[in-house]
């Protein structure tokens, strides 16, 4: 059969080029005239638009992994950046975040086509730091370009923290996010609870969490639950936001990740086996393992009473949540103090930009108090400083936003996870598996913490033989 | 059409030897000619593919975390600590329960609905197409209708269970199901493909054969039984043969489906090399492992011939 020779049916179908007629050549010849000028312009103006701008005004890249909700805002803000400084245009490009973001920067590195700023994770700091990619702040700070010692002391220590790599300070924060616990009001309600006063201690939640959770018609299956406990697969896209929502409970039994001196992890102590339990516990007593992973979708559908949750969601639940009565509040506190896990987007300045002067004036602009208090009235991120919270338009927000309210009032208590200087990622994910072996597992929390310390310690060691 | 095989005659090689020379120095020419055509798309192959393979060989004996501008060789390390670390086991094992369960069970079904489809049938076209759909759907988002089909509380296959008594189950989130509930939506996946080379092979069967077999007064089974299955046994060793090969390289389904969760219960081969070369940027180690896979392909195809050969008809 395969030794046909194909072509032969061709001039039988009609392949035109072959055994057109002379009216029919001539329509070709056109047809590929138009297509050849079409792409001849399409170069030209390509090429034209990528570098030379008429009056010579600086273009500074911007990679950023904002929401879609968000770009509007964004929008917002440059102009009004490029209002303030004529010669500058920013060019804002979106990158998906996370894993293909760390991916593309390492591509665009490696390929020198690096963006002049991009946001960034602090865990990424370690390897691009090592990389030599980026700038020191400091080198624009004592720069001639300076900014004031007292607006860097204004910021939340926590996000100094995350933007800094072993005590050196990289990248500025743009916006703050923490985590906070939103509740259904209705149903604190019909549970016999006063829907304004919302989980204050660990015993209370669990609790809460139980009462809330019922067998409306008597099947044997829980129609709807108290709480979801974020438990996602240890090697998925969520893993590090399962750690994340867990880092609050082992602050407050006052536990960390990693002791002070990079040496060896401390997250299988007292505190963390306390933390872990708590969670067990709730994930047993109320059958986390049955229910499903869309909190949000739970929530909304009225399957579901508490859950955690940050403020970048709260334009998109106001939308998708206006006939259901529910409000945020602060993350109860654990048996030694209350802590919610800070977060943001941090702005780096990469060393291939050819105009970082340009670029460092964007990060300078950017933490001002009254830019700050702009950005975060239209995107609802959190201001990055104290100094915010006293200007007075931005106090009226407050009052008239309460859910808005408890997020900027928990960065008090915000704290940032001591930073892990070597193979963060390895250890982040290290945690995750032990924290899905005590929930889905069922293996003693203290087993599951122990099990994961060996593995991370391991690989601490390790550095500790290179740097010997 | 008949200007064609004009055109064929008078190119035939009885006119070449004439001008032998002159022939030999334009198809040098076009030659060149043809190399300066094809070289866009041979440039996309070299790049993308020819040296990615020996690039990653190379790889594979160093240690590279994709920053620095310079590999340290490190010998045959790569492989050492592969072969001593646990969870490479434990995702060959997985590998190996999701194709010995998707092989078999993609090659019944797409076996037993050819055949269907072979037989005289209203609809037939339309209900071909509808099979051949999922094959067709980007892998991804065939991944989140499963996801959204599999969910515990408002899943249609659990709404489909309780109908029968049956309790909930978290397919996604439950160690023991989530792999069945993979190799599901691999086999729902990849059917369709194989679907339609086994009706093509059902297609090359002379009616003659059947005719023949009536007249002896064979039933439908033994007709099924000693001319179907023999003569198809050539579209069977190849759909086998690249089933086996494309299940052992998936990825997407399961990234996008379970993560390779609950537990690392759905871990596969792939994940694991994706994981150790995009999340923890060792180049070198997952190259390790993609040669590894490479390896393991080759000696499964040659058992396959070995042993299976022997049972393929060559006759038709």
């Amino acid at each position: 059969m395969i030794s046909d020779p194909v072509p032969r049916a061709m001039p039988g179908t009609g392949f035109s080029l072959f055994n057109s007629t002379e009216k029919g050549y001539d329509l070709q010849k056109f047809i590929l005239f138009l297509f050849a000028i079409s792409i001849l312009f399409l170069i030209i103006f390509s090429c034209d638009s990528s570098e030379k701008q008429p009056g010579d005004k600086i273009t500074i890249t911007f990679w950023h992994s904002f929401v879609s909700s968000t770009i509007p805002a964004l929008n917002e803000l440059l102009a009004m950046f490029e209002k303030e400084h004529p010669e500058i245009t920013i060019r804002a490009q979106y990158i998906p975040t996370g894993d293909a973001l760390i991916q593309k920067l390492i591509t665009a590195v490696q390929s020198k086509t690096a963006p002049d700023i991009s946001w960034l994770h602090s865990d990424f700091m370690q390897d691009l730091v090592e990389a030599d990619a980026i700038y020191k702040m400091e080198d624009f700070i004592s720069g001639p370009d300076s900014v004031r010692r007292e607006d860097l002391n204004d910021i939340y220590p926590a996000l100094i923290r995350y933007a800094s790599w072993r005590g050196v300070l990289y990248s500025l924060p743009m916006e703050a996010t923490n985590l906070a616990l939103i509740y259904n009001k209705e149903m604190f309600r019909q549970a016999g609870l006063n829907p304004e006063q919302p989980p204050r201690t660990w015993e209370e939640l669990h609790e809460y969490a139980k009462k809330l959770t019922f067998d409306k018609d008597g099947d044997g299956k829980f129609e709807q639950v108290g709480l979801f406990l974020p438990i996602f697969p240890a090697a998925g896209p969520l893993s590090s936001w399962m750690v994340w929502q867990w880092l609050p409970y082992l602050w407050q039994a006052d536990g960390e990740i990693i002791n002070e001196e990079q040496t060896r992890v401390i997250f299988n102590e007292e505190a963390g086996v306390q933390a872990l339990t708590l969670w067990q516990n709730i994930f047993n007593d109320i059958k986390l393992s049955t229910f499903t992973t869309d909190y949000d979708v739970a929530f909304a559908s009225r399957h579901l009473a508490m859950s955690m949750d940050g403020p970048w969601n709260l334009p998109r639940f106001e939308k998708m949540m206006q006939n259901l009565d529910w409000g945020f509040a602060p993350l109860p506190a654990g048996p030694k103090k209350s802590a919610t896990v800070v977060g943001g987007e941090y702005l780096a300045i990469f060393k291939q930009s050819k105009h970082p002067a340009e670029a460092w004036k964007f990060l300078k602009w950017i933490i001002r108090p009254e830019i700050q208090a702009f950005w975060s009235m239209k995107s609802g991120y959190l201001p990055i400083r104290h100094a915010v919270s006293k200007i007075p338009e931005f106090q009226e927000y407050l009052n008239s936003h309460p859910n808005f309210k408890v997020f900027v009032q928990q960065m008090e208590v915000g704290q940032a996870q001591r930073p892990i200087d070597f193979y963060g990622i390895e250890i982040t994910r290290y945690v995750a598996e032990a924290i899905e072996k005590a929930t889905i597992g069922k293996v003693y929390p203290k087993t599951a913490l122990d099990e994961a310390a060996v593995k991370a310690n391991k690989l601490l060691s390790s550095v500790a033989e290179r740097n010997d | 059409m008949i200007r064609w095989k004009d055109q064929q005659s008078k190119s035939s090689p009885g006119s070449f030897s004439g001008k032998h020379l002159k022939k030999q120095h334009a198809s040098r020419r076009s030659g060149w000619s043809a190399l300066l055509f094809l070289s866009p798309t041979l440039v996309i192959f070299v790049t993308f593919i020819i040296f990615p393979v020996f690039f990653s060989f190379y790889l594979s004996f160093h240690e590279w975390n994709m920053f620095s501008s310079e590999t340290s060789y490190v010998g045959l390390k790569n492989y050492t600590r592969m072969l001593g670390d646990s969870d490479f086991w434990m995702v060959l094992k997985h590998t190996f329960v999701y194709t010995f369960g998707t092989v078999p069970l993609n090659m019944v079904l797409s076996l037993f609905i050819a055949y269907m489809l072979n037989q005289k049938l209203l609809g037939k076209k339309l209900l071909r197409t509808a099979l051949f759909a999922p094959v067709i759907i980007s892998p991804v988002s065939a991944a989140v209708i499963w996801r959204w089909l599999y969910d515990p509380n408002f899943g249609l296959i659990n709404y489909f269970i309780s109908l029968f008594g049956v309790d909930t189950i978290n397919w996604l989130n439950d160690p023991t199901a989530a792999m069945f509930a993979l190799i599901v939506m691999g086999v729902w996946k990849t059917f369709g493909i194989n679907m339609v080379l086994f009706a093509a092979g059902l297609q090359a069967i002379p009616d003659s054969y059947y005719d023949a077999a009536q007249i002896d007064g064979a039933g439908r089974w033994a007709k099924f039984w000693y001319i179907t299955i023999p003569l198809l046994s050539p579209t069977t060793f190849f759909i086998m043969v690249m089933s086996m090969i494309s299940s052992f390289q998936v990825f997407d389904i399961v990234y996008v489906l379970t993560s390779g969760g609950p537990l690392g219960s759905t871990k596969v081969l792939v994940f694991y090399l994706y994981e150790h070369a995009f999340k923890f940027f060792e180049m070198g180690y997952a190259s390790a492992v993609a040669y590894s896979l490479f390896a393991i392909l080759v000696v499964m195809t040659l058992l396959q011939i070995k042993y299976m050969k022997s049972s393929v008809y060559d006759a038709v």
